[in-house]
């Protein structure tokens, strides 16, 4: 059962098309698995067709139609398709499942980032600069204590944990700013593995966290 | 003013017939609307023209796949517009070399929505339909004007918050203290309509 869903304010973001292509991947996973958030997403978009509506014109082209009836006739020229080739990505643990919304993205092998934790980099086609990765870490670890600039969003794909505020299970949704300093630490229920996109590096607390965090840029 | 009943029968006869006429009446009515949300969003003019004929090349190619079910006229038009808008800016933000896998998406490629929606949308998510448009534009109007205007403003702008706080000369923690506020009224509002 999802707990924790997007706030009314990124669904907003999702309708009005101005999420960062990033955060609109992790916004995606979670609208996979919750129909609620679909729906109110849908309900937003309602209320940009409203907009539309209400909008006051402005004014087009004097030939603006006639050549938009000339292009209409244009067959559109085909996109030349990349050959499929499949997209490199690590393994996941039986049963779990890539989200839909990362489908043109191809992601890492796993990293070592600490015992028990491990990291893969997302390379998002349509935005380089994205910073997005996966989070794996072992049953019962903890991440080391931090806090953001900008905004954290994350997607829990599988497993669970903990973070001083609340509990997080699969398809559980979670939004970070510069006012959450957290320590996610996992249940003992399994592995947990997180889709995550960052605004700029998280700031851990500690030398040794704070090493690490530079040598995997997250 | 078109009604939504006509807006809805001018999109059929397009996709059932390809009538030049009622493609041209949905052209009036949208493309100079479509101009100037695109242009409130921060476009130059000539590229918030191009993109709004764009939008309506689009609306003839897809109209078939219009289900007034589930959107009315002006949403699904709304959605294309901004596909197009949220496309125009990956791509002018793509270094040279980006890789043609990057290059061979289209606009509606990316959408969460459309990505996250593999399946016949279940029972919740059956839509406004378009009959029902009276009923949102009530909703809207109950809003306060300032969560209106600051709804509105959510939609137009690419750093939207920035500006809006900006323009309204209030803190950023309090414009997205508002948006928040008044996506959740209007979502209760909406919600209210359809159960």
């Amino acid at each position: 059962m999802i707990r924790h869903h997007p706030g009314d304010e990124l669904l907003l973001a999702c309708a009005a098309g101005t999420l960062a292509a990033g955060e609109a991947i992790v916004l995606g996973a979670h609208l996979e698995g919750c129909a609620q958030c679909r729906a109110s997403v849908r309900l937003f978009e309602a209320a940009g067709g409203t907009m539309l509506e209400a909008i006051e014109p402005a004014l087009m082209l004097p030939e603006a139609l006639a050549s938009t009836l000339a292009n209409i006739d244009r067959i559109p020229a085909p996109v030349a398709r990349p050959a499929k080739v499949p997209l490199r990505r690590p393994s996941l643990p039986p049963g779990v499942k890539w989200p839909r919304s990362l489908a043109h993205c191809a992601a890492s092998r796993w990293r070592w980032m600490g015992p028990g934790m491990r990291w893969s980099r997302i390379r998002v086609p349509h935005d380089p600069a994205a910073k997005l990765f996966l989070l794996r870490i072992g049953a019962g670890k903890s991440l080391a204590k931090h806090t953001h600039r900008g905004r954290e969003l994350t997607h829990v794909m599988c497993g669970s944990f903990h973070d001083g505020r609340a509990l997080f299970g699969a398809g559980d949704f979670d939004a970070a700013d510069e006012s959450v300093r957290h320590q996610p630490v996992l249940e003992s229920d399994g592995e947990c593995i997180c889709l995550a996109s960052v605004q700029s590096p998280l700031v851990f607390d500690g030398m040794i966290a704070r090493w690490v965090g530079s040598l995997v840029g997250i | 003013m078109p009604t939504s009943d006509e807006l809805i029968e001018l999109v059929n006869a397009v996709a059932l017939r390809s009538d030049r006429g009622a493609f041209s009446a949905l052209f009036k009515h949208f493309a100079p609307r479509i101009k100037a949300y695109l242009m409130r969003s921060g476009m130059a003019p000539e590229l918030a023209e191009e993109l709004a004929q764009d939008t309506m090349v689009n609306v003839w190619r897809k109209a078939a796949s219009f289900d007034s079910e589930r959107a009315q006229v002006s949403t699904w038009i709304f959605t294309i517009a901004r596909n197009l808008r949220v496309d125009h800016f990956r791509r002018a933000h793509l270094p040279a070399a980006a890789d043609d896998r990057s290059a061979a998406l289209g606009a509606d490629d990316l959408d969460p929505l459309t990505l996250a929606v593999h399946d016949a949308p279940g029972p919740e998510e059956e839509m406004i339909a378009g009959r029902r448009e009276a009923a949102v534009r009530n909703a809207l109007r109950q809003l306060a004007p300032e969560q209106r205007q600051i709804l509105w403003m959510s939609f137009y702008d690419e750093q939207s918050q920035t500006r809006i706080s900006d323009e309204l000369d209030i803190p950023l923690g309090t414009v997205k203290s508002r948006v928040r506020l008044a996506a959740t009224h209007l979502r209760r509002l909406l919600q209210g309509i359809e159960s």
